[in-house]
């Protein structure tokens, strides 16, 4: 059953509660979430920003706006961000952003270059840049001053600052086939480079810096010795041929060596930026310098050519010495010409050679000047000893002056009083062997070989129409022309016997036990046994020396 | 019951139909008694929702043309681009006309859309609205179609798939931009209502604010008459 | 459906194509402007179906370059090779993606061939006076215009892809001379969905004649 009904106008009213709308509502966090992600981003990109900096090239090749960059030891550091011309399109500047990270390497003095493949000296390099682009490389400076405005450099610098070496300067009387980054080179390791040259103010020799990576520059002392080691290191003189080589690095491009001489005695590393000189080769360089010196003259009366300064002195056949000067001298009033030499001898070399037991008392007397002198001149005019003019070279014909014992030589007049002594000379070998060769060749011209010629040609001749004759009788013989056959051999008889006539006569000439040419001949034949002897005496030199044919004497230093 | 409350009458789109809509409950919509096309959408936030999505899609729309898209390496070699660097590209190895068009579809229309929804959203949380609301309306809605940023999307993966095969390929915040943009424009899509829009715009004619009713009691129609 | 159901068009009105107000247009000939929005009103969309059948032509006039021409030209140190559409779904094919070749095969090439001959289907139909089918192809209409924006999706491959490589020696991608015609495809047919006019499939078959001009 329904209740009664209600009259709804009568009821309280429940209290109405409006739906309570919410200020901001939940989506609101959507752009809140993209603002502060767009903020973050934005910020973040902002501090990370470095300066940004210019750098002038005289031209920037492989570098793109947006593309390139600048790396520090193999990290970028920072990105091109504009390429333009400038200064009158004479140059090109290139505009960058540096990473934040990075900013404190820009200093005033800190270099850029554009790394790209280059063929230097010292070898390829960049060529990871064919394929990935070019990058601007940079180097570290050691200023304080920050700096945003640069030069770059148009070649890569040869070392890195903080490399660590040493710098040491060499002075040369040209620079051969050496460059910037030619390799140097220690006991034939490459230890440094060629940095820098220039020439020398006085413009009188090329000064060139090179640097000595560490730990070899603690091997340069002061007394080492740097050469020019470049390609093949070719002299011939009347040493002989040399020829050596540091490696094949510089055999094309050239190198400087250095070593430490045996002689020396143990010394400190030198300090960086020694001035050192640089010798043409190694020989020249580790020469040990021979503090004891004696000159003499030597006068020769055959030709001097093929004798230059710079020749050894060889004492049986060991280096002593050298010769300083090739001259002449002219005697107006016996009106007499004759070849004038300077040799300067150096004993210690000759005592160097000594064996251990007599080397103090070789010492000794080559402390003395006196004893050196009362020696050599008993050797000259005791035992003979002689200078003579010899062949270092049979190619090049040079010669070399070389002191021998000669015991049938005459005695000597010697006037020992002179500062520089006259030792007596003895005659080479060598014009003897031409003169004797010369005879043969006039001995065999002599015979007579035109008479003999001139005989033969007429039996020829006269054999010859004998046989047409006889052919023409052949020919007639069926017409019976037996008197003409009987009269043609005949003749032919005839010629038989003149052509044994001949023969006879020469035999007279030649072969018989007295005959005038056999005698010549045998003269000729004596004179050619000379010659051989003389040529034997050679060979036999040449055998105990065989290498000297090429060679030469060496002159090597103990 | 008579039509009482907001009711419209209104010809189909698709159809020319005409009908009448009846007043839609938050979340319903009206379609076409015919052809079966929705004509009405009434969303529940009309102006907040859509409001805060286009702030948060116009600051996404900036970080995705200004981020890089994605980062690529090989060999030591580096690029990057972004939506504009890809039009530029396009335009300096002599494609002028796919430069504009992607240009286009890619970064104005999407950005025209946003900017004329924010607009239109801000000038119409208190009416009356100005009347240029609705030519930026009318402008948002030319734009709609345009607005392709996700067939950009999935461009950039298909490029960056290929270009994978050959690089190393890094996804940057362009791209995840570009992903966030490609979520919030239907977002704001579905929540934006029109209708909401027009009956608070004043009209064009005489600046009045528009009738809610205009169906008469009698069931007649009251039409304005176009000017 | 049945002629008698109320058309505005029939009725004498005019439905804001902007923002939807039913409003009686100031005359016939000149239906004047919405007062509510300001748009221009019109019955039915100006010329619907000549211009879409312009522009449905102009589209298929650049589908063939389009799909002929090279629409992208890799340069591998120093040699360069071009691919059409067709070359670069064979190669993603090959290659081992063929999620990727299927995704670029339909949207490059079916689905604007696919809009061409749905519009072409539509013209005709509307133009026959075919009365049949009318919800279908309306669904097909609404099809062309959603579908038709992801056919950009090649060009915008294009676009990134030329963009990023850009690694000369090594590698560097251009475009080649297809991208335009395909965009302009793409183009003309969003532009041909747009002018073309639904209502006129329901038009057919009732004694409207709107004043399609």
């Amino acid at each position: 059953m329904l209740p009664d009904p209600i009259d709804r106008a009568t009821l309280p009213r429940a209290t109405l509660t409006p739906p309570r709308r919410r200020r901001i509502s939940a989506i609101w966090l959507i752009p809140l979430i993209a603002a502060a992600v767009a903020i973050g981003i934005a910020v973040n990109r902002i501090m990370n920003q470095g300066p940004t900096i210019t750098i002038i090239f005289n031209s920037a090749e492989g570098v793109e706006a947006g593309k390139t960059f600048i790396k520090y030891k193999d990290v970028k550091i920072g990105q091109v961000t504009a390429v333009e011309l400038y200064q009158d399109y004479s140059k090109v500047i290139v505009t960058a952003r540096i990473d934040k990270h990075a900013e404190g390497l820009m200093v005033e003095d800190a270099n850029f270059w554009v790394v790209a493949p280059r063929v230097t000296l010292s070898g390829v390099s960049g060529l990871s840049t064919l394929l990935a682009g070019n990058y601007i490389g940079f180097e570290q400076g050691h200023a304080n001053r920050a700096g945003r405005r640069f030069v770059g450099l148009e070649v890569p610098p040869a070392v890195t600052i903080d490399q660590p070496g040493r710098q040491f300067q060499l002075s040369a009387d040209d620079m051969g086939s050496l460059g910037i980054g030619s390799p140097l080179y220690f006991r034939r390791l490459q230890v440094g480079q060629v940095i820098a040259y220039a020439l020398a103010d006085d413009g009188k020799s090329v000064s060139i810096r090179v640097f000595v990576n560490a730990p070899y520059d603690r091997f340069v002392a002061t007394d080492t010795r740097f050469w020019n080691a470049s390609g093949v290191d070719v002299s011939l003189g009347a040493g002989g041929l040399d020829l050596r080589t540091q490696s094949l690095v510089s055999l094309l491009i050239g190198g400087i060596a250095f070593e430490s001489p045996s002689f020396a005695a143990t010394s400190e590393p030198a300090a960086a930026g020694s001035a050192f000189p640089l010798y043409g080769d190694r020989t020249t360089a580790l020469k040990q310098p021979d503090t004891i010196a004696r000159s003499y003259v030597l006068y020769f009366s055959e030709s001097l050519r093929g004798l230059s300064a710079g020749a050894p002195l060889t004492l049986l056949g060991l280096p002593a010495g050298e010769v300083t000067q090739v001259g002449v001298d002219l005697d107006p009033v016996k009106l007499a010409v004759r070849g004038r030499v300077e040799v300067v001898a150096y004993p210690e070399r000759i005592v160097a050679r000594l064996q251990t037991q007599q080397s103090a008392a070789g010492q000794a007397i080559v402390q003395s000047e006196q004893a050196t002198h009362a020696l050599f001149k008993r050797l000259v005019e005791e035992r003979g000893l002689r200078a003579q003019l010899r062949s270092g070279n049979l190619l090049t014909g040079q010669l070399f002056v070389a002191l021998d014992f000669f015991p049938d030589a005459a005695k000597p007049d010697v006037d020992w009083t002179q500062a520089t002594p006259a030792i007596p000379t003895v005659p080479g070998t060598m014009p003897d062997l031409e003169a004797k060769v010369t005879a043969i060749l006039a001995k065999i011209d002599a015979l007579p070989f035109k008479a003999i010629g001139a005989d033969l040609k007429k039996v020829i001749e006269s054999l010859d129409k004998t046989l047409k004759d006889v052919n023409k009788a052949v020919n007639r013989i069926d017409t019976g022309l037996t008197p003409e056959l009987v009269s043609t051999v005949a003749d032919l008889r005839r010629a038989l016997d003149s052509a044994d006539r001949l023969i006879k006569s020469t035999d007279a000439t030649l072969l018989g036990e007295d005959a005038p040419g056999q005698i010549q001949l045998r003269d000729a034949l004596e004179e050619i046994a000379g010659a051989a002897r003389a040529v034997r005496g050679l060979s036999d030199y040449l055998e105990r020396q065989p290498a000297s044919l090429i060679r030469g004497k060496t002159e090597k230093s103990p | 019951m008579t039509s009482m409350g907001n009711t419209e009458t209104l010809a189909c789109p698709d159809c020319d139909l005409l009908q009448v809509v009846p007043e839609l409950p938050p979340g319903a919509k009206a379609s076409c008694a015919r052809c079966g096309r929705t004509l009405a959408t009434r969303t529940t936030d009309p102006i907040e929702r859509p409001l805060a999505l286009s702030i948060a899609a116009l600051l996404v729309l900036i970080l995705a043309n200004t981020a890089p898209l994605m980062g690529l390496s090989v060999v030591g070699q580096q690029a990057s681009t972004t939506i504009v660097g890809g039009a530029w590209q396009m335009w300096v190895q002599g494609q002028e006309l796919t430069a504009i068009v992607v240009a286009f579809c890619a970064v104005f229309a999407p950005a025209a859309y946003l900017l004329c929804t924010l607009a239109v959203l801000l000038a119409a949380r208190r009416p009356p609205a100005p009347p240029w609301v609705g030519d930026l309306l009318r402008w948002a809605e030319a734009m709609q179609p345009w607005s392709m940023v996700e067939v950009m999307m999935l461009g950039i993966l298909v490029a960056l798939i290929k270009i994978a095969e050959l690089a190393t390929v890094e996804p940057d915040i362009g791209m995840y931009a570009v992903g966030v943009l490609m979520l919030l424009i239907p977002a704001i899509q579905s929540s934006f209502d029109p209708e909401a829009i027009w009956k608070r715009v004043t009209w064009a004619d005489d600046g009045s604010l528009p009738v809610d009713d205009a169906v008469q009691a009698d069931g007649t129609l009251n039409l304005r008459s176009a000017p | 459906m049945t002629t008698s159901a109320l058309t505005a068009a029939r009725a004498g009105l005019v439905s804001c194509g902007t923002c939807g107000l039913l409003a009686a247009p100031a005359s016939p000939a000149a239906p004047g402007h919405c007062p509510r929005c300001g748009a221009r009103l019109a019955v039915r969309r100006r010329g619907s179906v000549e211009t879409t059948w312009a522009l449905v032509i102009a589209a298929a006039i650049c589908y063939i370059p389009a799909n002929l021409l090279p629409v992208l030209g890799t340069t591998t140190l120093g040699s360069t090779e071009y691919d059409t559409i067709m070359g670069g779904v064979v190669f993603l094919f090959t290659s081992g993606s063929w999620p990727l070749a299927l995704i670029v095969l339909i949207a490059s090439v079916m689905v604007p061939l696919g809009k061409l001959l749905a519009l072409a289907y539509l013209l005709i139909t509307v133009q026959r006076g075919s009365i049949a089918g009318n919800r279908e192809r309306t669904r097909l209409y609404h099809l062309v215009e959603f579908i038709g924006r992801w056919s950009m999706l090649d060009v915008f491959v294009d676009t990134f892809t030329v963009a990023l490589v850009q690694l000369s020696p090594l590698m560097s991608v251009q475009p080649g001379a297809g991208v335009v015609f395909f965009a302009a495809v793409v183009v003309l047919t969003m532009i041909a969905a747009e002018s073309f006019d639904p209502r006129l499939i329901w038009d057919a078959g009732t004694e409207t004649e709107p004043d399609v001009a």
